[in-house]
């Protein structure tokens, strides 16, 4: 029974850990995206 | 400028993407569910339920290294950016789920056999291609100048090499299950071992579309900022 | 692939070997690690009261410190290219990418094979095995070793050439690859060495797997080593 939970357990935690990570990485690059938008209207003012 | 914005991620894409997530979330609840009512095995007991996660882990690792290795193909032989970026996104995926495998599968080898592992056929050509995407990645990091041209190269033999590891390693004898017991399962597990075989394949397929997606933002981005500092230093 | 590619293939494997001739300077590094390497084995792995297990033993050590010394010759055979980068020379001639491949993976697995005599003499004495019962199979598998390992070791050794952790990588890079080429030989040189293996049949099994790796690795090679070597 431990085994199975902790295989259960040791699955989702890795996939969570990993979704975690590349939401981050997508939020970052929202974050440059935005910033990129503010410099194309302060050349095109 | 304008052309390269207008390809970015759009609102009609998130939404289904979205919806793809809500899927699998759907697919994994139904499939735990089927996971919980299947019938224990009779020789290993509750342990063996530790099967329906592994084996469709088992199955992304090798799904993972050859998308890697077609993506790898398609950036040594045609110069396609977006087939590097492929095999980058894969490759992850690759570790991530490899690791599970190999994390399940010894924890339910200490209690079917008695020992967390053995060097048998299966195992050691599942360890070997963890190693070979994780030095994938090492490769990507730290190879220098031609680290996506290394890491292509490495992607390569290491889809032709599973094979040649499962095959050397098969001439000893092994007590890892063959791959007839899928179809030797019993009516109450068979439900249960395809639905989460599609709900991890469905799970595998919106983390790599998310992922690579991140990539491709990225490498636009790239491109958009290079365009840009050339028209600011342009503007008086 | 005609008389002219060979004799690119040659050109480049003679050019290799002897700049090898003059210095010696593989030679003499490869080899000495490699002896201290069957040292280091023959102390960790010292088991005097099982005479049984001296074939196994002596036949894993030898292919063990093959490999890891094996990265020492295919580094310093592609890292001259990088001095005064006679690289881009090369790839400027006329020679075809995969003549050039072919040569180097020529000049490396004659330095390595050299280096694997002398250590073969060595494991028979430090594990007090009968290495030298068949010549002509050892030697078989001792080439067709030392080739799966140097076809897969030229191409990443050509790819780090540019990378600046390059020792460090191509272990890295080179060990999960080659380890069904490591297996096939360590398997048939255990049956050479073992007085007591009843016939040679798992020698034959093993030496039809090497040469179907090998021919994989080097057409895989072929292909491969010119993206790999000129990619920016």
């Amino acid at each position: 029974m431990k085994m199975v939970a902790l295989a259960y357990g040791f699955i989702w935690l890795a996939v969570l850990v990993y979704v975690s990570l590349v939401g981050r990485r997508l939020l970052r690059l929202d974050g440059e995206m935005d910033e990129l938008r503010r410099r194309i209207d302060r050349l095109n003012r | 400028m304008r052309a390269i914005m207008s390809t970015m991620p759009s609102r009609t894409k998130s939404s289904l993407f979205v919806g793809a997530c809500a899927i699998t979330a759907a697919l994994f609840i139904i499939a735990s569910r089927a996971i919980v009512e299947a019938p224990q095995e009779v020789t290993m007991g509750l342990v063996q339920k530790i099967f329906y996660f592994h084996v469709p882990c088992a199955w992304l690792l090798m799904l993972s290294t050859l998308v890697c290795a077609g993506g790898s193909l398609s950036y040594l032989f045609r110069g396609s950016e977006r087939g590097d970026r492929v095999g980058l996104c894969a490759a992850e995926l690759g570790v991530l789920f490899g690791l599970c495998v190999l994390v399940s599968g010894p924890l339910w080898a200490k209690v079917a056999w008695g020992v967390y592992w053995q060097w048998e056929a299966r195992l050691t050509s599942s360890l070997l291609l963890w190693l070979m995407l994780l030095a994938y990645l090492l490769a990507r990091r730290y190879g220098g100048a031609s680290a996506r041209q290394l890491a292509a190269a490495l992607a390569l033999f290491a889809a032709i090499d599973i094979p040649l590891v499962y095959f050397s390693v098969r001439f000893f004898r092994s007590i890892h299950p063959h791959t007839t017991v899928v179809s030797t399962l019993g009516p109450g597990m068979r439900p249960a071992f395809w639905l989460a075989l599609v709900a991890f394949t469905a799970l595998w397929s919106v983390l790599f579309y998310a992922r690579l997606r991140a990539e491709n933002t990225h490498a636009r981005l790239v491109e958009l900022e290079v365009l840009l500092d050339q028209a600011e230093e342009k503007k008086p | 692939m005609t008389a002219s590619f060979w004799r690119y293939v040659l050109l480049v494997a003679a050019k290799d070997l002897r700049i090898e001739g003059r210095s010696r300077e593989v030679l003499y590094t490869m080899g000495f690690s490699a002896a201290l390497v069957v040292l280091v084995f023959s102390f960790a792995l010292a088991n005097a009261t099982d005479p049984g297990q001296g074939p196994l033993t002596a036949a894993g050590v030898l292919w063990a410190a093959t490999l890891f010394t094996g990265t020492v010759a295919l580094a310093r055979v592609l890292d001259r290219e990088r001095e005064n980068e006679s690289i881009r020379a090369l790839l400027l001639s006329p020679a075809p990418r995969p003549a050039i491949y072919l040569g180097k993976l020529l000049a490396t697995s004659l330095l390595m094979i050299l280096v694997e005599v002398a250590l073969t003499l060595l494991v028979g004495v430090f594990f007090s095995t009968g290495v030298f019962d068949h010549l002509v199979w050892l030697a078989v598998i001792l080439v067709l070793g030392t080739l799966g390992f140097a076809a897969a070791g030229v191409v990443f050794s050509a790819a780090l050439l540019r990378a600046r952790s390059r020792e460090a990588l191509l272990g890295a890079m080179l060990f999960p690859i080659v380890i069904p080429v490591l297996l096939a030989a360590s398997r048939a040189t255990a049956c050479l060495f073992d007085p007591l293996a009843p016939d040679l049949a798992p020698v034959s099994f093993w030496m039809r797997f090497l040469l179907a790796t090998d021919v994989i690795y080097v057409s895989l090679g072929l292909w491969v080593f010119e993206p790999v070597v000129t990619g920016e």
